[in-house]
């Protein structure tokens, strides 16, 4: 098993920079999917599972935390995910995403939404263990209702910076790799698509899926989709009084 | 501001300088993924210590050994976009007195890139014709083209173009020699991996990490080398056979013309009457005797060999190449 080397100054700077670059540039599927018709301003903890196409079959799971910012009247959501695609060497491959969303405006049930999420994925195979700091945003334009919604999604997914450490196997093919820090132009691919989703009480069902293309919009990936399922539960605190939102059908 | 909100103020103002000033000198030793020889080897243009010839206005990575004047051994690599790394077991015919000529097809192994709409296949053969002359030192010398897999099609493509230049012919498992049967071989050696697999999942998980447009050579033929660590099992071969570089645009242009023009190889492979040795191996669960006899048909005089504890990529392999030298010898001894 390869892991990160943690000795030297530069790394853990860069790797901190790097934490703290994502954050603020722009991001893919999203973490979690959130029917902002239905979240009420009690519902303040969301908890996710999902599976899916994600560069692979995967799976995930995720937290929310919902702000309740009355003074600006835009809902945020912040939250945590994580997911691991299928194969032999599950713990291999992982991409953790931390981030939020938040409704910047709301006119007659149609919000619209932007998300940005700083990303650290992790990719091993026979030949290299890469780790990847990236970032992916997207705005979303939707029809919320408390019992169901549809929406549109556009967004870019950035693999900012990445290191890479090769195996035997491969410094028997080529001796001259050289391992460590790669820096941008590393990688980037536009999503977009639709989600749908069906609420009721604290449960959220949905649906996402779209399509996928590289920076340069010419090329594609291997295989040019995603698609996601997933279920949030929404946990309500005591002491907030219900939303109409979770109240009218 | 108060005493204390200023020193914050100016402790904020050196952690940030500090940072700033480490990330500047950091980036400065950052390496690139596009830059030549980072994560794939360089090429011959790229390199002018690796041992190349001019070929066509394609600078093409080529040894050759053994005796100048005697006959000839072209080894014809697969792929396409493949190397003759793996082949180079064949260099024992030069302990035979035989010339043996090793080259990597253009965009292949380490001879020069070109792009993708660069690609025919009569580029391909007239390279081969151009290697052929190349070494060739008088027009009595007898030549043998010995082709593996992708090797074995452009071998008989070759002969399909010119029957009566070529002395003898070993061919070891070509896909098919009709596009059609190409395609058919290919799916069926490749069919073991569900979408849930690991061969699956390394190959579509990396496309997040890394991503090249049709020009950045160098992260396309390192992705397409990061696809290769897990092989299809189907193939039966001892283990991971060695390469330099595997050409992407190459392999991804000749796959694409292949499909666009359909191309049958054995239109006048009737002409060709000397004996073809033809080599499969006894654990390429994808080939087979009958499938080696539905290629080979094509051929009006051909002995078909099967190579035994070996897979599709038996020349790589101790075994493999163990099984198989003795009877390539022979044969080219027969027409030397």
């Amino acid at each position: 098993m390869n892991h990160i080397k943690p000795n030297t100054m530069k790394t853990i700077v860069k790797i901190i920079l790097a934490g703290m670059a994502v954050l603020v540039t722009p991001g893919f599927i999203s973490a979690q999917t959130i029917n902002w018709g239905s979240l009420g301003k009690e519902d303040k903890h969301v908890l996710n599972l999902n599976a899916g196409w994600d560069y692979g079959v995967a799976f995930g799971t995720g937290y929310g935390y919902h702000f309740d910012i009355r003074s600006l009247n835009m809902p945020l959501v912040l939250d945590i995910g994580y997911s691991f695609p299928s194969g032999r060497d599950i713990l291999e491959d992982f991409k953790v995403k931390i981030g939020g969303k938040i409704s910047l405006y709301e006119i007659r049930n149609i919000h619209f939404i932007a998300s940005v999420y700083g990303v650290f994925r992790r990719y091993e195979n026979d030949f290299v263990r890469m780790v990847n700091f990236g970032s992916d945003l997207s705005a979303i334009i939707g029809y919320y209702r408390p019992h169901w919604f549809v929406a549109g999604e556009f967004g870019f997914d950035k693999a900012v910076v990445s290191n890479f450490r090769h195996s035997s196997a491969y410094k028997e093919i080529y001796p001259g790799v050289k391992d460590g820090w790669y820096v941008p132009p590393m990688g980037g691919n536009y999503h977009f698509g639709l989600q749908a989703g069906y609420s009721f009480r604290q449960h959220d069902f949905y649906l996402s899926f779209g399509r996928v293309t590289s920076q340069d919009w010419k090329t594609t990936p291997m295989v040019p989709y995603y698609a996601q399922v997933g279920y949030n539960f929404r946990i309500r605190t005591s002491g907030h009084k219900p939303s109409n939102a979770t109240q009218v059908p | 501001m108060n005493k204390t909100g200023k020193m914050k103020g100016r402790s904020l103002y050196i952690v940030s300088a500090f940072i700033a000033a480490t990330l500047f000198t950091g980036c400065a030793k950052d390496k690139y993924i596009d830059e030549a020889g980072n994560l794939v080897p360089k090429t011959a243009e790229q390199d002018p210590s690796l041992p190349s010839i001019l070929v066509n206005g394609a600078l093409l990575h080529a040894e050759a050994f053994g005796p100048p004047d005697s006959a000839m051994v072209v080894v014809l690599h697969g792929g396409p976009g493949g190397d003759y790394r793996y082949l180079l077991k064949s260099k024992a015919l030069a302990d035979q007195g035989y010339r043996v000529v090793f080259y990597d097809q253009r965009g292949s192994g380490l001879s020069q890139r070109f792009p993708h709409s660069s690609y025919y296949m009569e580029v391909i053969t007239d390279e081969l014709q151009g290697v052929i002359d190349h070494y060739r030192t008088s027009p009595s010398q007898k030549v043998f083209l010995f082709g593996h897999s992708w090797g074995a099609m452009l071998a008989s493509a070759f002969v399909n173009e010119h029957p009566a230049e070529i002395d003898g012919l070993v061919l070891g498992e070509p896909g098919g020699l009709v596009w059609q049967d190409v395609k058919d071989y290919v799916g069926r050696s490749w069919s073991s991996g569900t979408i849930m697999s690991e061969s699956v999942n390394d190959a579509t998980y990396l496309d997040q990490m890394i991503t090249g447009k049709g020009s950045e050579h160098e992260i396309l033929d390192y992705k397409y080398s990061l696809f290769t660590s897990e092989e299809s099992s189907l193939l039966g071969n001892e283990g991971r056979f060695p390469f330099w570089r595997v050409g992407y645009v190459c392999n991804r242009a000749m796959f694409k013309l292949g499909d666009e023009n359909t191309p049958d190889w054995t239109t006048n492979l009737h002409l060709y009457t000397t004996k073809v040795l033809f080599l499969y191996s006894e654990n390429n669960q994808a080939y087979g005797r009958e499938w080696a006899q539905r290629v080979s048909s094509g051929y009006p005089n051909v002995e078909l060999f099967e190579v035994k504890e070996a897979g599709h990529d038996f020349p790589a392999f101790e075994k493999g190449w163990n099984h198989s030298y003795p009877v390539i010898l022979n044969y080219l001894n027969s027409l030397k």
